[in-house]
């Protein structure tokens, strides 16, 4: 049991690495007013392209490097489209994941036989002796530490800088901001590039941490996980660590689930009305509709008891921004 | 000197720009997408050749194009309906698979003649896709939560549904493959033509119905005018609630049936891969077609033959098909930089005095 835990707890880190690094750059970029739905695309992006430039280079971090690059280079058109063409954010956004994709999956079949070393696990002494979860926190990649570092910088940056505090000025109002003298292109245009950045981030901790290797379509919906996280986080950031380690949780499960026996003793009562119904919510493929639903709730749940203005969804989310007052 | 860039809006678009904004916006996504084929040394006029020219001129690529372009168009227009009252429903993908899971299992599992079996499994697919399109439509008609964030979402929950079916209590034919037994010949669409199944007539007529609802009825006229202004509408007593329910309803019934003619007229089987994700490329389609149902038809034929073509392409010069996608959505981003220049005029201004009145949406950004 404490190996299975271990495991377990190790599998969940890893998962919930990726979700949280693409969910905090799209919480930002949200909490700027600007949707991005190329999450998945700018994954893919950094994905194949910190793979590529690792095998070339030997180096890891130059990949890492890469990844965020090609991210921020392809939430660049977005925050074009979106900001100084006004275009709908869902179809630029769709879109630049469709195109996501075709690219990586177009340019990116040399490069499946390929295989790398990837990033080094590092140990912090001591404390990996912790029993149960000390292997699991404590011997992680680089990356790993990075994303829960990034979590206090994210909230701190959003709570306590003056940039930060701007920029969710530009999400709640961006006509009011426009009044007080901050440059509402200028802001959102550098909160949806670092979101791209942080998705570009999480693709290539996918690659060169998590799998190591690169295959068409490996972000496998994770970029959509991380547009959920940040409703199901009601765009905060402390919220986002427990989501995204909950999400990563159910996702460690989902492999695990059959060898996990929670079904009850054949004499116990009820027990052959029960066990059926606790197999088939175990069932992997039914665990992986887990956290879409378990976001619809959230969803729901916060817009229904927020009829009260409570809801912490970004005002001018999904609205793009001009001067013209006619 | 002091050269400034005005943009302003435009009064009235010139027909030149109307019309010749999706033929550009085909042509310059052609364009960019000769540079990637470049890039793996493929020519690409002659990678365009095999895929237009022989789609379009041979048997084999006619009918493939007409048996792609079924689901296109019905997935097409289950995006573009509720676009029209002002909705985007971005979960075309997941309503298309609940009804073809639905339709699936009534022809695997009922015993009927044909002519009475397969109008069931169409029945019971639009049944199951209009009650997956229901729920983010009543979310959203009754509490206003976003619907865009909840059809997308219950697009993979449908996924992981298909995923479990079809490893368990669907699984059937020969092997351990994701996939269920083989139709009947009772439960397969007949075909009308060589190789082209009876689900083209079922796709043409939606688009039938679907162009005389909007343009003839007085529901159309109710959700032209919900979608440009809802809250005008219903001061004018008509009811949000109801056109938000029906186009998504309706739309999720469309997109079921795309996805059971597929299978029933193309496939005979449901695989787990079955199909490349038209509910996805339903999007591009209503964009492109949003402002007629027979565009729509257009532009799902259009993207058809893109499939077909990608895949002769693959096959002849050994590239990944995967230039499809970058072909669709490098039409539809810049089918969007074109709205902007068609609904505003930029222009160049030479020696602006400092009073220059002129907009600038790049604000304080200069």
């Amino acid at each position: 049991m404490v190996s299975f835990l271990a495991g377990l707890l190790d599998a969940t880190v890893q998962a919930a690495t990726v979700l949280l690094l693409a969910g905090l750059g799209e919480l930002i970029s949200e909490r700027a007013g600007v949707l991005n739905l190329g999450v998945e695309g700018m994954m893919l992006v950094g994905a194949l392209g910190g793979f590529i430039v690792t095998v070339v280079t030997g180096s890891y971090w130059l990949g890492f490097a890469a990844g965020i690059v090609l991210g921020m280079l392809l939430a660049l058109v977005h925050a074009f489209l979106c900001i100084t063409l006004k275009s709908n954010q869902v179809i630029s956004g769709v879109m630049l994941t469709l195109l996501g994709t075709g690219i990586t999956t177009f340019f990116g079949s040399a490069w499946v036989e390929e295989s790398i070393d990837g990033f080094p696990q590092i140990a912090i002494p001591f404390l990996v002796d912790i029993p149960v979860v000390g292997e699991a926190f404590f011997r992680s990649t680089a990356t790993d530490y990075l994303a829960l570092f990034m979590v206090v910088v994210v909230w701190y940056f959003l709570n306590h800088s003056n940039l930060g505090l701007e920029m969710i000025s530009v999400g709640e109002d961006p006509e009011m901001a426009d009044t007080m003298g901050v440059s509402v292109f200028r802001l959102r245009y550098l909160a949806v590039l670092i979101g791209g950045g942080f998705a570009g981030a999480a693709g290539a901790h996918l690659s060169l941490a998590f799998s190591q290797l690169w295959v068409p379509g490996m972000t496998a919906g994770r970029g959509w996980i991380a547009v959920a996280l940040v409703i199901f986080a009601q765009w905060r950031p402390r919220r986002m660590l427990v989501g995204a380690y909950l999400f990563g949780l159910l996702d460690a499960l989902q492999l695990r689930s059959q060898s996990l026996s929670l079904t009850l003793g054949p004499d116990a009562p009820l027990a052959s009305l029960v066990n059926p119904v606790v197999e088939f919510l175990m069932t992997p493929q039914i665990m992986g509709t887990y956290p879409y639903l378990a976001t619809i709730v959230v969803l729901a749940y916060a817009v229904i008891r927020t009829k009260s203005d409570r809801l912490a969804v970004p005002s001018a989310l999904l609205q793009s921004y001009s001067r013209e007052t006619d | 000197m002091n050269v400034a860039i005005d943009v302003n809006a435009r009064e009235d678009v010139p027909a030149w720009l109307a019309y010749g904004t999706p033929v550009f916006t085909v042509l310059a996504a052609l364009a960019v997408s000769a540079v990637a084929l470049q890039l793996l040394d493929v020519n690409p006029l002659a990678a365009y050749a095999t895929m237009f020219v022989e789609t379009l001129t041979t048997e084999f690529g006619l009918t493939e194009t007409l048996v792609k372009a079924v689901p296109l168009i019905l997935t097409g227009l289950a995006v573009y309906l509720p676009l029209k009252a002002g909705l985007f429903n971005i979960g075309a993908e997941g309503q298309l698979i609940a009804g073809a899971l639905a339709g699936t299992w009534v022809g695997l599992n009922v015993s009927l003649p044909g002519l009475a079996l397969v109008p069931l499994m169409f029945a019971a697919a639009a049944v199951a896709g209009a009650v997956w399109a229901g729920i983010p439509a009543w979310l959203r008609a009754k509490w206003d939560v976003n619907e865009i964030i909840t059809s997308l979402l219950l697009t993979f929950v449908a996924l992981e549904i298909q995923s479990y079916l079809l490893r368990g209590p669907m699984q059937g034919g020969t092997g351990n493959f994701p996939q269920s037994a083989r139709f009947s010949d009772a439960a397969t669409i007949p075909e009308l033509a060589s190789g082209v199944h009876a689900g083209l007539l079922v796709a043409v007529a939606m688009v039938v119905v679907t162009y005389v609802m909007m343009n003839k009825t007085r529901l159309g006229f109710e959700i032209t005018f919900v979608g440009s202004n809802h809250e005008a509408a219903q001061q004018a007593g008509m009811s949000r609630f109801k056109v938000y329910l029906l186009v998504f309803v309706v739309g999720g019934a469309f997109a079921a049936m795309g996805g059971i003619s597929e299978i029933a007229g193309a496939q005979g089987r449901y695989r787990a891969a079955f199909e490349p994700g038209y509910g996805f490329t339903a999007i591009p389609i209503a964009l492109l077609g949003r402002n007629s149902a027979i565009k729509v038809l257009l532009a799902g034929l259009f993207f058809a033959v893109l499939f077909v073509g990608g895949s002769s392409m693959e096959v002849a010069f050994g590239v990944p098909a995967a230039l499809v996608e970058i072909i669709q959505a490098l039409v539809i981003l810049f089918l969007i930089t074109a709205e902007f220049f068609k609904n505003y005029r930029v222009s160049l201004d030479f020696d602006r005095g400092p009073s220059g009145a002129a907009v600038e949406p790049q604000g304080g950004d200069d």
